[in-house]
């Protein structure tokens, strides 16, 4: 009886921890994008604190910042380097102490050092997660050698395409298309050069896609035939049988971009715990789980050693090096050049 | 303190004290912020709060801003026309013609069971290019490749408004109707008027305040409307909203968005007051 009392009491005690430390899991707040409470992205986090951390979420990077600068307070976010100059000029951000990243020196140093990572010497995120940007196309209706960023201006594929409603992801595209040298430092002929050809291919778009489902499922149905999208929507169709696929022909353009963590000023948990949560995330298991169920590339290196070689393969990751060689990195935008992209797209979408 | 609540005045601002504060914290206050923010400027992350009409010189400059405004204007006015003139006809059938008034109110309010958002989606799924339109014009043998001027552009704006504010129409003009005094259509009839001379003389310039109500109640929100425009709107469908939404957003320029929010509601405000008192006069005449 005696005994049993004990099993009781430790049951209960260990009941009682184990409350405590979810509460104490759920203390840290993460500012992201919808899907990424997956517990298998932080596994060593959930083991230490027996819970995950407690989620709120944006829709896109633009609005995060929004809902940060009017005063949203959280210990984390997860914005992309193409945004982030403009999150340090606003002082949402603390730097990152990479020596307490256990992690650090197995992250891709391609990945590591994309501007916007580090901005000014100083590093700002823990890149977790990259993939690409490219021209997504019906394998059934467009020859694989004939397509290419330039085909989009055909007026035969009028009302065939569509491109994202963002303009820096547009202008990557065009910069691309029109061999600019950067698209986050164009000159102003490349800026009109690039501007031209997206009012050239404006009465082919049918729509420009705000979430990427709207892409997927116009692809598939053949509303559309070719877009610019994320390999997310590449997944989609390889998923769903749809014959498309992304040109990942580095000469012809493919964008990479980055997104991870950030710090934010307006933390109010330990550093202990956040830098926790930063190292979980970007550990070998989380790449490994990444890679395997989501069909995202991770940032460390040693996951893509781990992972199984047949899916990295089929989710086109299997020759990085060439991949980084050629393709456009959504660098951190210059802010001026930014608000003159941003001005001239909404222009060229209302046909102006 | 005791005595003055029981006069007249005191019970009034009692009475009218929760909705007061109510409009002005919730309304007037953030209107205020709005005015104030119009004439700032956005310098990158900061706000500059030196006083400046810049933003409306460039609202006013814009032929982008005029161009949305003006498409913004015209699609709600066509969304008010089809609404109020397919309305019409339900709010008289419910005055005049049934029993089951109760019944048939209730019916025309079904639509809102469900929220804004899903009702524009159906119509994205009813539109779309393998949508539930295109399926039956092609089973039918009707047509062989999908139909695409369905979805995407200000006709797919304009059904989806007219389809989600219906009810705000036909209810004004059904109060309208149902008010009329019938002793005043024996008297037209006793007097050798035709029906269609009845209606036309007796109760049409009868219902102009219900239907002025309807169109006002439909013509000014869907001015500003952005969820529809940015779901079924295309690039050809983009209203003036869409464009208010972008400078609070990715383009992170408060100041003119406020400027454009302003100038927008200035708009609307007066189109509506031209269109009062083009339809008062009109109902004036016509009697």
């Amino acid at each position: 009886m005696k005994h049993f009392k004990t099993v009781l009491a430790a049951a209960t005690a260990l009941t009682a921890s184990a409350g405590i430390a979810s509460a104490e899991a759920a203390s840290l707040s993460v500012f992201d994008w919808s899907g990424y409470e997956d517990q298998g992205f932080y596994g060593d986090y959930v083991a230490k604190y027996g819970g995950a951390p407690s989620y709120t979420y944006f829709g896109s990077v633009e609005e995060a910042f929004t809902k940060l600068q009017s005063g949203f307070a959280a210990d984390l976010a997860h914005p992309c380097t193409d945004g982030l100059r403009k999150w340090v000029a606003a002082g949402l951000l603390k730097p990152i102490d990479t020596s307490k990243i256990s992690n650090w020196d197995s992250l891709l140093p391609q990945i590591k050092d994309v501007d916007g990572v580090t901005i000014d010497g100083q590093t700002y995120m823990v890149p977790f997660e990259w993939g690409n940007t490219g021209l997504i196309f019906r394998t059934d209706q467009i020859d694989e050698s004939s397509v290419s960023l330039q085909l989009m201006a055909d007026p035969a594929y009028q009302g065939k395409i569509a491109i994202p409603d963002a303009a820096s992801s547009a202008y990557a595209m065009a910069a691309l298309a029109t061999g600019a040298s950067s698209y986050t430092d164009m000159s102003d002929e490349e800026f009109q050069k690039a501007s031209d050809f997206l009012r050239q291919i404006h009465p082919n778009v049918r729509f420009y896609w705000s979430d990427a489902g709207q892409l997927d499922q116009a692809i598939a149905s053949g509303e559309v035939l070719m877009g610019w999208g994320w390999n997310q929507s590449e997944l989609n169709l390889i998923w769903n049988e749809t014959p498309a696929k992304m040109m990942r022909d580095v000469d012809k353009g493919i964008a990479t971009w980055v997104c991870g963590y950030v710090h934010l000023n307006s933390s109010t948990q330990s550093d202990e715990q956040v830098y926790d949560m930063l190292n979980a995330l970007s550990s070998e298991p989380s790449g490994k789980y990444i890679i395997e169920n989501w069909g995202y590339a991770h940032a460390n290196a040693d996951a893509f050693k781990s992972a199984d070689q047949s899916l990295i393969e089929t989710y086109g990751f299997a020759d990085v090096d060439k991949f980084f060689e050629g393709s456009l990195f959504f660098d951190a935008v210059n802010p001026e050049l930014e608000g003159r992209m941003l001005k001239e797209f909404e222009r060229i979408k209302a046909g102006f | 303190m005791a005595g003055f609540l029981r006069t007249e005045a005191g019970k009034g601002l009692v009475l009218s004290a929760p909705a007061s504060l109510y409009v002005g914290f919730l309304v007037a206050a953030p209107l205020g912020i709005l005015v104030a923010y119009s004439f700032w400027t956005q310098t990158y992350v900061e706000i500059d709060k030196t006083l400046t009409w810049a933003n409306y010189l460039e609202a006013a400059t814009d032929p982008l801003v005029r161009h949305l405004l003006l498409r913004s204007i015209l699609i709600a006015a066509a969304v008010t026309a089809a609404t109020v003139a397919l309305a019409y006809p339900i709010a008289y059938f419910i005055a005049f013609r049934t029993h089951k008034k109760t019944l048939w109110l209730l019916l025309i309010t079904i639509p809102f069971w469900s929220s804004y958002l899903l009702r524009v989606f159906s119509w994205k799924l009813v539109l779309g290019f393998n949508g539930v339109m295109n399926s039956a014009l092609i089973s039918m043998g009707l047509i062989t490749e999908p139909l695409t001027f369905l979805l995407y552009n200000e006709f797919a704006v304009v059904l989806t408004l007219a389809h989600a504010w219906a009810p705000f129409a036909i209810l004004p003009i059904y109060v309208s109707l149902q008010k009329i005094d019938r002793s005043l259509l024996e008297a037209a009839t006793d007097l050798g008027l035709t029906k269609l001379e009845r209606f036309i003389r007796v109760t049409l310039p009868l219902s102009v305040p219900g239907i002025i109500a309807g169109s006002l109640i439909i013509f000014i929100p869907t001015v500003g409307d952005y969820v529809t425009p940015s779901l079924v709107g295309g690039s050809q469908g983009k209203m003036v909203a869409n464009l208010i939404q972008v400078q609070f957003g990715p383009a992170n320029n408060w100041p003119l968005g406020a400027t454009l929010s302003l100038v927008a509601m200035a708009s609307v405000g007066f189109v509506a007051i031209l269109f009062v008192i083009l339809a008062t006069a009109l109902g004036r005449r016509i009697r």
